[in-house]
């Protein structure tokens, strides 16, 4: 039947279509944009002759990783922010690799203790103000966003968001849970309008004097600055940025991390740990920087030239892995104070 | 009574069989929600599940009423008055489904927002300063929502009226005006009811299971509150829950239109003595109904389109063009395969169902079409693990040189594509088939013709534009389609929305707005496409 015929055509282009894992090419799951991770990629390689496959998500590649179990052709498993690599440790879908490379590139406190997952790039969780309207020093810490000085002052993106609820983490890691709720209550009391956008959004808000003070990751102030668009470069430059938490004995600016690890059934193994190597090299270290405006987590190598002239900032050395701990209650409270 | 048949059977077995498969993904998310919510319920009632509930209510009331009041006035209009370009607005009203409603809402953001273009020149015609100076309406909020959801959505409302209204037999309408009861009133809106509600249907299911709109405004839907449990509090189980509590929600309200629809029939014996009298008009009432159809797609296109067309050319010399256009062709394969399953999947199960008097089958059929309340990714899940399953299952019969599996490969997302967009063949069908007389298939049975080949000769050629505009419609649906494509795709497989999603995703609205203006592109064809095969065949 005609039916039939069409259905198995269907199938066989579906058969064929796919790559089915083959040796010499590495899989890779990402919740990083193809377009952020690609250079990475092209250069590995050029290096190593090992070519990649891509498939990108921002959801549920755990869940896919789980549901294939030993057929997934997944090697590699690349993220952004802890909560998301804590999963795949909560899940038991990395391998726990052998690496004297990653345990000397990356510091302790920004991978697992049992070598399932690795912090590949840092980030920030900064606070700018607006340059005409908030005077320099006056804000110095996260905790002062929740004063009543900065009523109908302050934009952020929806709590619900990781990087929102990875910051209320690390407040609940500081302060315990009480104190953090009430420093919620205070911030979300400040807000100059119902949170939503990303954080490009919070500092356009800004340039059109909608508030005056936002909450971003460092890496947009850098995206925004060098951005194609004449209109972006000018709301970078509406901004003072204020690395918070610097004080003497304060605990440091709040980071969150990139990462990757092996999925636990790769057939290529070995590959894979020389991408994540790869990763954690000068090169590779440098490129973040350049590319993204991320740090490196490799304390060999400096941050790009551009974030220097940021400035240096003491960072809160907390177990990154805290941050997803605690990641439940960020949500409760979040939930609670309806930020 | 029909006598007991055997070629009948085959095909029952085939649709429950159809149906079960296609249940099965929906089966594994209830099983999910099954699991252990860890005391997850009690927090939300206390804290959030009110606010998620009510904006759900809200946004789905609001929707329901724009889109009916946008789809079935223009339609009428359109079946009963011809005027000025009125052939040309006949293929305008269908314009809005081919955009995606999550680029519509980045495209209006950027324009109705504190710093966007409308705001900018009225602080400068009014002499604003600053936001506290003026009270413009937010369109990040419910009201935002409601209006770019209305007007993307309408068009599922308008086709089914119109090819309604446009099939209300003469005969009624002469007995209407002599018994000087209202055409509109009185015939032709009961006679349409199964179609419009069926289209009200697939418009309340996608804003229940709609996440792009909602999450780029930040509105606290069920569907959002879905994601807030499964990623910030790393409970799938709760997160499963709420989408089958939703899920059992909508079933009800469907439920519900059945019953009192029951016992009535829509039978149409005499199609071909349709009411093709439209009146002519002209000066202001035509330039009335000009305008009352044209709001409705400027809404939901022109203006968007627009605002896309200004971003694209802000960012032309960024774009690999071959890589565009690879893309473009994996769509569009990938979204003919799909509809083409479809159709004929939904076919099968519908003329099935329907002619076999056997109220099972019909409520299993009626079942296997409701993958489409879902959220999409709460689906994908669901089709994870049920052809993660399945491998197992594959993995018995697979030898050392052989490895059967379906995971990651383009048979599982076409088969993800059917599990989602079932209701939308099947329902476009079911409403053809409702209208067709059941006395044709028994007189073809009668005369001897076997099942398979009375619907083959007879049912099929009867509601061969019903099963076009289903395709059509799934067509267009699993080209915008974004957050299944994007989990369950093969490697490097990209396409249009998935490509656009990684640039809209960052707000990077000048490199996502060529992949998002032909993605727009793209479904213009089979649109238009159908608006012909409408027109010839009446």
């Amino acid at each position: 039947m005609k039916v039939f015929k069409l259905l198995g055509i269907m199938i066989l282009i579906s058969i064929t279509w796919t790559n089915i894992a083959k040796s010499t090419e590495l899989n890779i799951y990402s919740h990083r944009q193809p377009f952020l991770i690609n250079p990475f990629l092209e250069e590995f390689t050029k290096k190593t002759g090992i070519t990649t496959n891509v498939i990108y998500s921002t959801k549920g590649l755990a869940q896919r990783l789980r549901s294939e179990g030993k057929n997934s052709p997944a090697d590699v498993v690349l993220t952004v922010d802890i909560g998301r690599l804590y999963i795949y440790q909560d899940m038991d879908l990395l391998s726990s690799i052998n690496s004297e490379k990653l345990s000397e590139n990356i510091p302790m406190h920004l991978r697992s203790a049992d070598n399932t997952w690795f912090g590949l790039s840092k980030r920030s969780r900064i606070i700018v103000t607006s340059k005409d309207r908030v005077e320099v020093g006056a804000i110095k810490r996260v905790e002062d966003l929740a004063d009543s000085r900065w009523k109908g002052k302050i934009c952020t993106r929806p709590g619900s968001h990781v990087y929102s609820r990875a910051l209320m983490s690390s407040m609940i890691a500081a302060h315990g849970l009480k104190k953090a709720e009430e420093w919620a209550e205070g911030l979300v009391s400040n807000l100059a309008r119902r949170p939503q956008g990303n954080d490009r959004a919070q500092v356009k808000a800004i340039y059109e004097g909608q508030c005056d003070i936002a909450i971003i990751n460092n890496y947009y102030f850098g995206k925004l600055k060098y951005s194609e668009i004449e209109e972006q470069r000018d709301w970078a430059k509406s901004l003072n940025l204020i690395f918070p938490n610097q004080g003497e004995n304060d605990r440091g600016a709040h980071i969150n991390i990139s990462g990757g690890g092996v999925a636990k059934y790769s057939k290529n193994k070995e590959s894979a740990i020389l991408l994540l190597e790869f990763l954690t090299d000068k090169f590779a270290q440098t490129l973040y920087g350049e590319i993204n405006f991320e740090y490196p987590v490799n304390p060999k190598v400096e941050p790009s030239e551009e974030l220097k002239s940021w400035g240096k900032f003491k960072e809160d050395k907390l177990p990154i892995l805290k941050i997803a701990e605690l990641s439940r209650d960020a949500q409760k409270v979040i939930d609670r104070v309806g930020w | 009574m029909l006598p007991h048949l055997r070629d009948l059977d085959f095909w029952q077995i085939t649709v429950m069989l159809l149906s079960i498969l296609i249940f099965c993904p929906l089966i594994a998310l209830i099983l999910l929600s099954f699991g252990d919510s860890e005391g997850l319920w009690k927090h939300l009632f206390e804290t959030v599940l009110t606010r998620y509930v009510s904006n759900t209510l809200l946004l789905m009331i609001g929707v329901s009423i724009f889109s009916l009041i946008f789809g079935i006035t223009t339609a009428w209009i359109l079946t009963t008055y011809r005027f000025w370009f009125s052939n040309l607005l006949e293929i305008l009203m269908l314009l809005p489904m081919a955009c995606p409603a999550y680029l519509v809402a980045y495209a209006y953001t950027d324009f109705f927002e504190y710093a966007g273009p409308v705001q900018g020149f009225l602080r400068d015609l009014m002499g604003w300063q600053t936001a506290s100076d003026y009270v413009f309406p937010e369109i990040r909020s419910l009201g935002g929502a409601i209006f770019v959801l209305s007007a993307v959505l309408y068009p599922y409302i308008y086709l089914l009226a119109k090819t309604a209204f446009r099939q209300t037999p003469n005969s009624y309408y002469e007995v209407s005006q002599l018994y000087k009861k209202n055409l509109f009133w009185n015939i032709s809106l009961p006679l349409a009811r199964p179609a419009i509600v069926a289209g009200l249907a697939l418009v309340c299911m996608e804003v229940v299971s709609d996440f792009g709109t909602v999450e780029y405004f930040a509105l606290e839907t069920l569907t959002l509150g879905i994601f807030n449990v499964w990623i910030g509090m790393n409970n799938i189980n709760a997160a499963a829950q709420i989408s089958t509590f939703t899920f059992i929600f909508i079933l009800l309200l469907l439920l519900v239109e059945i019953r009192s629809r029951a016992g009535k029939r829509f039978n149409d014996t005499s199609s071909r003595q349709t009411n093709k009298n439209a009146k002519f008009i002209n000066g202001i009432e035509a330039a009335f109904c000009i305008v009352a159809c044209l709001v409705p797609v400027f809404l939901g296109f022109f203006i968007p389109v627009l605002i896309l067309i200004s971003n694209a050319i802000t960012s032309l010399d960024y774009h690999n063009f071959n890589e565009v256009f690879k893309i473009f062709m994996n769509t569009l394969i990938i979204s003919i395969c799909g509809a083409l399953c479809i159709i004929i999947v939904s076919t099968t199960m519908a003329s099935t169902a329907y002619f076999s008097g056997k109220t099972y089958l019909r409520t299993i059929a009626n079942f296997s079409a409701s993958g489409y309340a879902f959220p999409g990714t709460m689906l994908a899940i669901g089709i994870l693990v049920f052809v993660g399953v399945l491998d197992k299952a594959l993995g018995i019969l697979s030898t050392e040189g052989m490895n059967l599996f379906l995971s990651g490969t383009l048979f599982m997302l076409i088969f993800a594509y059917i599990v989602k967009f079932q209701a939308v063949g099947y329902g476009a069908v079911l409403s053809g088939l409702t209208r067709t007389s059941p006395n044709l298939v028994w007189a073809s049975r009668t005369l001897g013709l076997s099942f398979q080949k009375t619907v083959s000769r007879v049912t099929i050629p009867l509601i061969k534009k019903s099963i076009i505009a289903g395709g059509v419609l799934a067509f267009v649906d699993i080209m915008k389609e974004l957050p299944i494509t994007l989990l369950l795709r093969p490697f490097d497989f990209e396409t249009l929305a998935t490509f656009t999603y990684q640039f809209a995703h960052d707000e990077l609205m000048g490199q996502a707005s060529i992949p998002a203006l032909l993605i727009i592109l793209v479904g213009l064809i089979p649109v238009l496409f159908l608006n012909k095969i409408l027109k010839d065949s009446i």
